[in-house]
This record gives C-alpha cells, sequence and structure tokens, in this order.
C-alpha cells in the first residue's frame, strides 16, 4: 500500500497536484497486476461453477441415461423435494451435530484449554507439548483417517482395542458401535491445532497489565478468563468460529475414508448425502440442489457469527 | 507507467494461458485413425486381476497389428479401483471427453452410459468381424440395448448362485442337496446357526454395498421370480410387480431369522469382512456369488484363497421363491469392452477389443478372472479348457436366467440399496420396506420411466 502511494505521489509531479481520475488511470495496471490473478482465478474457479451449480439446481440433470442427453427446466422442484426428503433432513441434523460436537465444543474448547496453557509461564515442555498439538494439523487427510481407521479398527490388534484390552474388554468395531462419536474424535484431533494457533495469537494481544490488576483485585484465574480475556480476544474467537463452523459442515474427505456415510447412514453428513446423489447416483440437479441449501445455511450462519462478534470480514 | 502496464498484461497472459492449459487435455496419441502415423489406443482396467492379464497380452497385440502392417501402441490405463470408484471416475471423464480409448466394463454400468451418449455403438464393427458368429445367440440378445444397439462387447461372463462350505454342512451333517425352495434352504441356515451360533448367509443387502445390492444380491431372486419387472420394449420399470414384495419378504425373513450378518453387510466395504475374512474361514457357510467366485474371490491368486477350494466349496442354484418357481441360477453379462463416442481411436481400438476378445488372449482372461465364454469357440483353448468349474459355468449360461434392463438401473438400485438397509437396520418389515422402495423408486425414476 505504502509503495503504491508513493508511486503515485511521485507520479503527481513536483506540484503534487494531480487529480484523482488521472491518479486512478496511473495506478490500474498495478491494482491489475496484484489483484487480477486472484480476482480472475476466483471468477473461474469458485463464481462460475456456483452460478453454474445454481442453474443446476433448477434443472432435472444426470450423468447418465437418457436424462443426460436433455435436461430440463424444473424450477424449484428439487429443492422441494430435497425439503421433503427425510434422508436429506436427517443428513442436515447429522451435520449440525457433527459441527456442534466437533468443531464448536471440541476444537474451540480444546484449542483454547491448550492455547491458555500454553501461554503459562510455568508450563514446562512446551515446545514439545506444540509439536504434539500440531501434527495432526500436518498430516495429509487421507493419512490421518488411514492412520484413525488402523486405530479404530474392529479386531484385537487394532490400536484402541489393544488398550481396552488390557482392562479385559472384548475387541469393538468403533466405527460400527459409535461411528459419529468415533468421526467426531478424529475430527476433533485434527482441528485442535488450527483453534490453537488462532488463540494462541489472539491471547498474546491481551495486555498483561489487566491481568495483573484483575489478579491484584482478588479475581481467580476462571474469574479472569471469563470476564477479562474472553471479552478481550472475543473477536478471534467468533472468527475461528465462523472458519471452523464452515470447514466442518463442508467437511467430506475424513468422514468418507472413515466409514463412507456408514453404517446404516449414520455418518452421512450433508457433504457425504451431496456426494452420493450428485456423482454416486448421477443425479447431479439434486445434489446440487443440496449444495445450494448448504450453502444458505452456511451464509446464514456466518452472518450470525459476524453479527455476534462485529468481526470485519 | 508503460513497463509495468507489459508486467501486467503478461502475468494476466501467463494466468489465463495456464488456466486454459489446465482445462485442456493433454494428448498422448501419435496419430489418429486414418491418419498415416502410428496410433496410440489406450485401454482401461480397474481389477488387479484383470490388468495383470491384458498386461501380459499386449506385446502380442501389437505384434498382431505390425503383421497386418498397421502402427498401434497400446497404453495400458491400469488404476485399481473399486466398482463404486471406478464409476465416478469414469463418468467424470466421459463427460470431458478424457476417457480412455478402450474401456473394459461392468455390464451394469452399460445402460446409463450408452443411454447418455458417452459410448459409441458398436453393430457396424460386430457385423464386420468373423468372431461375432462365434457368439452364443442368447449373449447376442442379451447385449442388444433399449435402442437396439450394442455399445460394449462382452467378453466374460458368469452365473450367479449360492456358494456353500460343502466341508462344514458335511460335518454338521446338513443336507447338501440342492435347496428346492427358500423355505427349504432357511431351515438348512437355522440347523446352522444352532450349530455355529453364527450368521450362516450374506447376500448383498443395503447402501454399503453399493450397485451391487441389486446386480448380486436382490436382482438375481428377483429375477428367479419374476420377469415382468422391467419392459425392454417400453423402456419402463413395474415397480408394482409382485416379485418385488416376495423378495423384500425374504430379506425381511433372514433378517428376523438372524442369518445374515448385520453388522457386516454396514461395514464400509462390506465383502471383506464377509466373502473375503468370514466365508474362506468358514465363519459364514453360505454366499451368493458370480463364477468368479472360483478364481477371483477365492482362488489360489485371488483376494482371499481358500485352500481346496474345489473340495471344500460347491454350488446350488437359487432355490424357487413362489410357488411354482424351480431352482435357477442368474446369468450376468459380465464384463464387456466400450469405446467412447468420443474417441478419435474408435478403429484402433475395436481392433483391440476384438484381439483381446478371442482365442487364446480371451482364455487367458477368463481363467484369470475367473468367467465363462460368451463364445462357442473357446472350450478347447488351454488354460480355459483346463477349468471345468468355467467350462461347466459356460454350459449353464444357456438355461440361466437373465432380464435384461434399461435406463433407470441405476435409481432403482438405489432404491432397493435403501429399502433394504431399513431390513437390516431392523427399521422396516417386507412389507414396509417394499413401501418405502415403491415411493424411492418412484421418485427417482421419473413419471416417463415407470409404468402406470
Amino acid at each position: 500500500m505504502t509503495t503504491i502511494a508513493a508511486t503515485a505521489s511521485a507520479a503527481a509531479g513536483p506540484t503534487g497536484q494531480a487529480s484523482p481520475k488521472r491518479r486512478r488511470r496511473r495506478t490500474w495496471p498495478v491494482v491489475l497486476l496484484l489483484l487480477g490473478p486472484a480476482a480472475l482465478l476466483i471468477v473461474v474457479f469458485i463464481l462460475a461453477p456456483a452460478v453454474y451449480g445454481a442453474y443446476l439446481s433448477l434443472t432435472n440433470t444426470q450423468l447418465t441415461g437418457f436424462a443426460a442427453r436433455d435436461p430440463q427446466f424444473v424450477g424449484v422442484d428439487n429443492y422441494t423435494y430435497l425439503l421433503s426428503n427425510s434422508e436429506f433432513l436427517a443428513s442436515l441434523g447429522r451435520t449440525g451435530e457433527f459441527v456442534l460436537y466437533s468443531a464448536i465444543i471440541g476444537q474451540t474448547v480444546l484449542g483454547m484449554t491448550a492455547a491458555v496453557l500454553l501461554a503459562r509461564p510455568w508450563v514446562r515442555g512446551k515446545g514439545l507439548v506444540g509439536a504434539a498439538i500440531l501434527m495432526p494439523m500436518v498430516v495429509p487427510e487421507v493419512v490421518a483417517s488411514l492412520a484413525w481407521a488402523s486405530v479404530l479398527s474392529n479386531n484385537s490388534a487394532g490400536t484402541l482395542n489393544r488398550l481396552t484390552g488390557l482392562f479385559g474388554a472384548d475387541a469393538t468395531d468403533w466405527l460400527q458401535v459409535v461411528p459419529l462419536a468415533s468421526v467426531v474424535v478424529v475430527n476433533i484431533w485434527r482441528g485442535i491445532a488450527f483453534a490453537m494457533i488462532m488463540f494462541q495469537a489472539a491471547l498474546e494481544d491481551v495486555p498483561g497489565e489487566l491481568i495483573e490488576a484483575a489478579r491484584m483485585d482478588g479475581a481467580t484465574a476462571l474469574q479472569i478468563f471469563r470476564f477479562v480475556t474472553l471479552p478481550l480476544i472475543r473477536g478471534p474467537v467468533f472468527l475461528y468460529l465462523l472458519l471452523t463452523t464452515i470447514s466442518t459442515i463442508g467437511a467430506f474427505g475424513l468422514v468418507y475414508f472413515l466409514t463412507q456415510g456408514g453404517p446404516g447412514g449414520r455418518t452421512t453428513i450433508s457433504a457425504i448425502y451431496i456426494y452420493e446423489r450428485a456423482l454416486q447416483f448421477s443425479q447431479i440437479g439434486i445434489g446440487s440442489a443440496a449444495s445450494m441449501i448448504l450453502l444458505a445455511l452456511v451464509l446464514v450462519l456466518g452472518l450470525v457469527y459476524v453479527r455476534l462478534a462485529k468481526v470485519e470480514v | 507507467m508503460k513497463r509495468i502496464r507489459m508486467i501486467a498484461l503478461v502475468a494476466a497472459g501467463t494466468v489465463v494461458a495456464s488456466a486454459l492449459s489446465a482445462c485442456s487435455g493433454g494428448s498422448e496419441d501419435g496419430g489418429k485413425d486414418g491418419s498415416d502415423g502410428p496410433v496410440t489406443v489406450s485401454v482401461m482396467e480397474f481389477q488387479q486381476s484383470r490388468i495383470d492379464a491384458v498386461a501380459k497380452l499386449i506385446p502380442g497385440f501389437e505384434a498382431d497389428m505390425k503383421k497386418q502392417g498397421k502402427d498401434i501402441k497400446v497404453k495400458l490405463v491400469a488404476d485399481p479401483l473399486t466398482d463404486d470408484q471406478f464409476k465416478t471416475k469414469v463418468t467424470q471423464q466421459l463427460i470431458a471427453k478424457q476417457a480412455p480409448d478402450l474401456i473394459d466394463i461392468g455390464d451394469s454400468l452399460v445402460p446409463g452410459w450408452a443411454g447418455a451418449g458417452y459410448l459409441a455403438p458398436l453393430d457396424d464393427y460386430l457385423k464386420g468381424w468373423d468372431g461375432w458368429d462365434h457368439y452364443y445367440p442368447h449373449i447376442k440378445k442379451a447385449m442388444v440395448r433399449q435402442d437396439g444397439k450394442i455399445y460394449a462387447l462382452v467378453h466374460d461372463t458368469g452365473v450367479q448362485n449360492l456358494f456353500y462350505r460343502k466341508d462344514q454342512l458335511t460335518q454338521f451333517g446338513i443336507d447338501t442337496a440342492q435347496p428346492a425352495t427358500w423355505d427349504d434352504l432357511i431351515s438348512r441356515l437355522e440347523q446352522i446357526k444352532q450349530k455355529t451360533g453364527g450368521t450362516p448367509i450374506v447376500i448383498p443387502a443395503g447402501t454399503a454395498w453399493g450397485g451391487s445390492t441389486w446386480t448380486e444380491g436382490f436382482q438375481p431372486i428377483l429375477g428367479g421370480t419374476d420377469k415382468n419387472y422391467y419392459s425392454l420394449e417400453t423402456g419402463k420399470w413395474d415397480l408394482k410387480s409382485p416379485g418385488f414384495r416376495a423378495v423384500f419378504d425374504l430379506y425381511h425373513t433372514m433378517y428376523s431369522k438372524g442369518l445374515l450378518p448385520v453388522q457386516d453387510l454396514e461395514n464400509p466395504n462390506p465383502w471383506e469382512p464377509t466373502k473375503y475374512v468370514k466365508f474362506p474361514e468358514g465363519k459364514i457357510q453360505v454366499s451368493a456369488q458370480g463364477t468368479s467366485g472360483w478364481k477371483f474371490d477365492w482362488g489360489p491368486q485371488g483376494k482371499a484363497p481358500i485352500k481346496g477350494l474345489n473340495e471344500k466349496v460347491d454350488t446350488w442354484q437359487y432355490p424357487g421363491l413362489r410357488s411354482g418357481d424351480a431352482p435357477f441360477g442368474w446369468s450376468g453379462l459380465g464384463f464387456g469392452y466400450g469405446i467412447p463416442a468420443s474417441s478419435p481411436n474408435k478403429d484402433a481400438a475395436m481392433l483391440l477389443a476384438q484381439y483381446l476378445s478371442t482365442g487364446k488372449p480371451l482364455a487367458d482372461q477368463l481363467v484369470s478372472s475367473g468367467a465363462a465364454s460368451p463364445r462357442d469357440d473357446l472350450a478347447d483353448v488351454k488354460p480355459y479348457a483346463d477349468e471345468p468349474k468355467l467350462l461347466q459355468a459356460g454350459k449353464d449360461l444357456a438355461t440361466s436366467v437373465y432380464v435384461p434392463t434399461g435406463d433407470g438401473a441405476e435409481q432403482v438400485a438405489q432404491a432397493v440399496a435403501a429399502a433394504t438397509e431399513l431390513i437390516i437396520n431392523g427399521k422396516a418389515d417386507g412389507a414396509q420396506a417394499y413401501d418405502a422402495f415403491l415411493k424411492n423408486a418412484t421418485d427417482l425414476l421419473g413419471p416417463t420411466l415407470v409404468k402406470e
């Protein structure tokens, strides 16, 4: 920004009297250079597909069969179908549970706990603990899924079954018996690192003297956190909640690799429902409509968060 | 300022060029049909045994073509995938006109891809091919799709039966003769359950098994008791055909008596704990299975080899379900070679398909994948000639049941999977599952594909 201002100022000549219109004309190549590639990519890979998806959602487009040759405009039929379809509504409900337990409660609470603990001067081995928490974020999604598939494996060689076996328990097929809880745990494990990093950065901005003053006034550690620290980091917390909610609603790979939406559809969250409809069952019109509904929900949630936090996005 | 504008222009140009480059498909063809240069034809296989078999045959084809004065090279696209992954991936490739020139396709995918116009009709090629005369008439007839054309050259077939552990049933003192009815079979399964405490039979059910719940589980039983559920003439499904309800009732009976391995059927890969672990271990005694069971699944080089397979395992035909039904085997078209309509190398691809569907190359593939020949001139060709189980399956084809279907098979498969899922979850009996199926399938198929 400084460079642009300096360039524009220099271009105005010794009098510095260049009109805003002239200045804009002179700086547009730089603006185009800096913003153009990103804007083009956004238009080509985000906006255009989204608009095309919205169009598809109003048609009965299929990927296979005779219907694929001649898609028809069906208005809001796909939306009507989905909003009265128990499977889709159930997938939305499961997505809500998944987001609530894994992102909003799990990742946020544990990420905050880790950040607060690592901010304490008396904690030893911070580097080691921090690295351990960061590791899940570094591991590729497929590798993480395979690792957890091994941990939760149904036979006695599964890591968790080995642990429970020490207490005499029989081998359990965790992904069959408690599938949603299992994928929630895995998603928490994977997301803590990002939460911790964001909250650590926010905590560093909390003035130490405020904490000190509260302490001198006799506030307990919990009271200091609740009434001093938390209000001061409200913005970053809500920003994190916004980001993690969006990314968790769109989560696909982790759940798909572990359970493929099963057993009995018990982990068929919306992203998996959309994948099944659009790509496995070739109903791209219905899949697109489901995506649009999900997009609308995310936008509403985003607005709520932004309002609550008064975060500038 | 001019310099900045130039940089901006170059940057924008680079991005556009990169985007266009990324969006365009690379072509590795050395030449196209009709040109003088060499042609490289790509062929895709997605099952390891087929990959291995075809890889060995490619040099022979190239040499054969060279003798005929044709410079054709083959690129094998070896991509081990599950059935559902293969379908999802290749559908995208076909839409994007980026699919390989020749694709080895399971028959259940052909109606959907042919209907959408992704596959080229092969009739003109077949008319001029001497090998076509050796195809069994009933196989030729079954290959014809709803619009009267052929879109995949079938090169292996098989018969779906009930494979059972003869060694265990004999040990338990349970009759191993062909059961005449499902009541008879269920009675034997209950005896097995009393002896072992396990779940003695696996038949694909539920959503985890994907499209195979329909093609390998439900449809064979349905076809044996009711052949009127689809009309090739009208292209419509009769969802009220009585066989549907009867098969849902059968599934519920097996579920309610604790005969099905419910938890395993809900595994993301349900064939693994059932067909590849428990049947070989003798913890499941009966399995719905095609001819490929003798090689691809349980053969010495199969997914889960069973030592002494031919002595330990034998087959029953499906028993009759409703009054008057006789035991039957269900024939499937297996795999066939299809050529994308967008392929620039159709002629060369067809030459490869014909080569792979003839004589020794075909015999090698049949033995590798465990399939029966669709042709009448393979019985003496080794190594196929040395495989009595496969030869028998080839003979059984003539008397097996097959109901060709067309557009909408995927939607029916989806509705059947969802309805059987309700049964194995204990949420529906046969009648309720049928009602759910009827509503779901009617919605999915739409008015043009459902008989009033």
